[in-house]
């Protein structure tokens, strides 16, 4: 009898206790949501519909992928998604853009990536779901609170040259990335280094670093592909030339051995040659950051955001003595640092256009984005409020000194997407890459890889019919 | 087989873009002739050519030395016979990958780490062309050595007896075994292996994507690499497809040599 009571007795307590606990995961889930339910749309409206999200192996995604449950309960959308390393993200990505199947609804990408999806109408523009009542409450959403330069980088009119800023916007920012220089202020401070502002002195201070803390004095990006150029040494060699460089003249005619990229170059490769490191020509951008953070580096040009891995004391060996600048100016003294933006977009092909944007408004509204920066360090942030936001001002301003904000805040001034749109950009980038290779491999001078470069390009843009 | 196979060899022959389907012809031999003009596709096939018959003669080579001691009755040689499993046990991109973190090319990687106990500079692995080439040499072979010496191995445990019994009676040492009885009854066997490895070294992809990329300064691009850029890099189809079809047609061409040898040489051993 005693037993039994005790049975019943403990039954009892259990369930009290399990139902505080659903009780609690309630009252927390309906705060947790209540912020989206302000937006006066139906977020059911689109339930019991599936989507499948491609996602590229980025910071982004890994912020994203805890949040999701949150989207599945606010709308009751089954959300599978499918990550994959960068390279071989866009290849499965293009297969299925161009073949039209629809495996992905939501897809990430950005300005650049857009420049090949566009003109065979692979993604959707946003604008009209943007300006459908039923499906977006601008009000809430807050387009106006994205940094104005985010949106106009994914913003294009289709015109090959051109456009950026103009026509339709077919995707939206979920991050901001520009290129700063970051440097060991520890070492500088030590052995009287001057903070570099032009090309010239910033191959003065990376000899200067190896020479004398015998580390490399910078590490870059230097595979022989697209993702080498467009950070660190694009943004460089417009800088040098006070933003008056570009790939293509007027024409449209490849314009890399102009004498001003020429003599850019030449200096980039002597510096990476002679103060980098010896395998400078496989480094990926996962390679160069973690050699800084590892304090196996005294400078590093490249995205801003690899500063949250640089203060990660957890992490990172040099936390706490970084410092940031912009990168070295031309005459004119400003830079012109390149700017990319991961951003979510919409396949044409997907079977679930009205569940898809509800997903690409969800993630990318304010109260996700913040969370994904808080919870799981999504810098930089592409909202202005989640900038501004005390508790991200309290880790963002702690870095460098409180320079990080700064430069950050000055560079966005004037930077701006640096290459000009056509759908060939990635093979243009190849190509350049890899006369970078030649000539730091000492297989030919810069003038003549870097007109042979150009000559490539022209040939294939004119095999692809573009010019 | 067959479909996929005539698609391929259709697409050769035309201008397939894939962001440009409105681009789409029939343009006959046109990417073969732009392949020959093409600097590229000359280096590319020159290492495709030179690797594969390095890694044929370092991984016969070795292999063979390793399948006639294990032949021979040392102390542990079962243990052996399992660890040489491992390799073929592992994928490639993961044997790729676990050698890349093992030649880092500063003394952060354990290969140079304990080179440097033997007075050796840290050697640039990845970073420099010649230590790229030689990198993926290595890897492969480690990936495929146990291979070749499995089959070698196979071969000399099936081998008779008797002509060695009779090279022993008239006085033969171990040199001249090895030289008159041992490789002649083995050439079959070194002949497949040869087959084997050349088919694969000359299509071979993931070692090479894993590490380089077909770099640095496109010194591990091999036709393979290369046709894989064109294809699901750049998405030009039609061109991607013509390279296939010129690897294909090397190994076809290799293959048959070959197999028209180990005919001989298997006649020859009886």
């Amino acid at each position: 009898m005693r037993s039994r009571c005790r049975w019943l007795a403990g039954l009892f307590l259990a369930a009290l206790f399990t139902m505080a606990g659903v009780t609690t995961a309630s009252a927390q889930d309906d705060e947790a949501l209540a912020y989206y339910r302000q937006a006066k749309i139906d977020w059911q409206q689109a339930k019991g519909q599936s989507l499948t999200i491609g996602l590229n192996k980025h910071p982004f995604t890994e912020s994203l992928l805890p949040l999701i449950p949150e989207f599945r309960r606010l709308t009751g959308i089954n959300v599978e998604y499918l990550i994959l390393p960068e390279a071989e993200y866009f290849t499965k990505l293009v297969a299925d853009l161009s073949q039209q199947r629809g495996e992905f609804s939501v897809i990430m990408t950005g300005p650049v990536r857009n420049w090949q999806y566009v003109p065979p109408n692979w993604i959707l523009p946003l604008d009209d779901f943007l300006n459908n009542p039923k499906l977006t409450d601008l009000g809430w959403y807050k387009l106006d609170d994205f940094y104005p330069a985010l949106i106009a980088a994914n913003r294009w009119n289709g015109k090959t040259g051109g456009g950026v800023g103009e026509g339709p916007l077919y995707s939206l920012p979920v991050l901001e990335e520009s290129y700063i220089l970051a440097y060991r202020k520890d070492i500088f401070d030590q052995y009287n280094i001057k903070v570099p502002t032009t090309l010239e002195e910033m191959a003065e201070a990376a000899r200067l670093v190896k020479k004398n803390a015998g580390i490399p004095g910078i590490v870059a990006r230097g595979t022989p592909s697209v993702a080498s150029m467009g950070t660190g040494f694009m943004s460089g060699l417009k800088s040098y030339t006070d933003g008056q460089w570009s790939e293509f003249d007027d024409k449209l005619a490849a314009n890399f051995h102009d004498p001003r990229s020429v003599k850019f170059t030449e200096t980039w490769i002597a510096m990476v040659r002679d103060s980098g490191p010896p395998n400078w020509a496989n480094m990926q951008w996962y390679d160069a950051m973690e050699a800084f953070t590892a304090g196996q580096a005294g400078m590093i040009a490249d995205a801003d955001f690899f500063a949250a891995n640089y203060e990660d004391p957890k992490k990172s060996k040099v936390a706490g003595k970084v410092g940031y600048a912009l990168i070295p100016a031309g005459p004119g003294g400003k830079p012109y640092a390149g700017l990319w933006t991961w951003a979510l977009g919409i396949n044409k092909a997907t079977r679930s256009k009205e569940a898809a944007w509800l997903f690409v408004q969800w993630a990318t509204a304010q109260r996700t984005l913040l969370n994904a920066t808080l919870g799981y360090r999504n810098y930089n942030p592409a909202r202005a409020s989640i900038m501004n936001d005390p508790r991200v001002q309290e880790i963002m301003g702690a870095w460098g000194g409180g320079s990080y904000l700064k430069v950050v805040a000055k560079n966005l001034e004037t930077a701006r997407v640096a290459w000009i749109p056509q759908p060939e950009r990635t093979r243009l980038g190849d190509i350049w890459a890899r006369s970078l290779h030649e000539i730091y491999f000492q297989r030919m001078p810069a003038a003549d890889a870097l007109k042979k470069a150009s000559n490539e390009v022209d040939k294939v843009l004119k095999e692809a019919g573009i010019k | 087989m067959v479909y996929p196979f005539g698609l391929g060899l259709y697409y050769s022959f035309t201008s397939y873009w894939l962001q440009y389907p409105n681009r789409f012809r029939f343009v006959w031999f046109y990417n073969y002739v732009d392949l020959i003009g093409e600097p590229l596709f000359v280096r590319a096939l020159e290492f495709t050519l030179g690797f594969a018959l390095v890694a044929v003669v370092v991984q016969v080579g070795l292999g063979l030395a390793v399948a006639l001691l294990l032949h021979a009755r040392i102390p542990g040689r079962a243990a052996i016979r399992a660890l040489m499993l491992l390799p073929l046990m592992m994928p490639p991109v993961i044997t790729a990958l676990m050698w890349k973190i093992m030649m880092a090319s500063t003394n952060a990687g354990i290969l140079n780490y304990v080179l440097s106990f033997l007075g050796v500079d840290p050697v640039n692995w990845f970073g420099s062309t010649q230590g790229a080439v030689v990198s993926v040499l290595i890897i492969d072979t480690w990936g495929n050595l146990p291979f070749v010496a499995l089959i070698l191995l196979g071969g000399l445990q099936a081998l008779p007896t008797e002509p060695y019994e009779a090279a022993r009676v008239d006085g033969a040492g171990p040199a001249a075994i090895l030289r008159y009885v041992t490789l002649p009854l083995l050439s079959p066997f070194i002949v497949l292996a040869v087959l084997f490895r050349a088919m694969d070294s000359l299509r071979i992809f993931d070692v090479i994507y894993a590490t380089t990329q077909g770099g640095p300064n496109d010194a591990t691009t091999n036709l393979q690499i290369m046709a894989y850029q064109y294809s699901f890099q750049w998405y030009q189809m039609g061109k991607g497809m013509a390279q296939a079809i010129v690897l294909l047609l090397l190994v076809v061409i290799v293959s048959y040599l070959l197999m028209r040898l180990w005919n001989r040489a298997s006649e020859s051993a009886t």
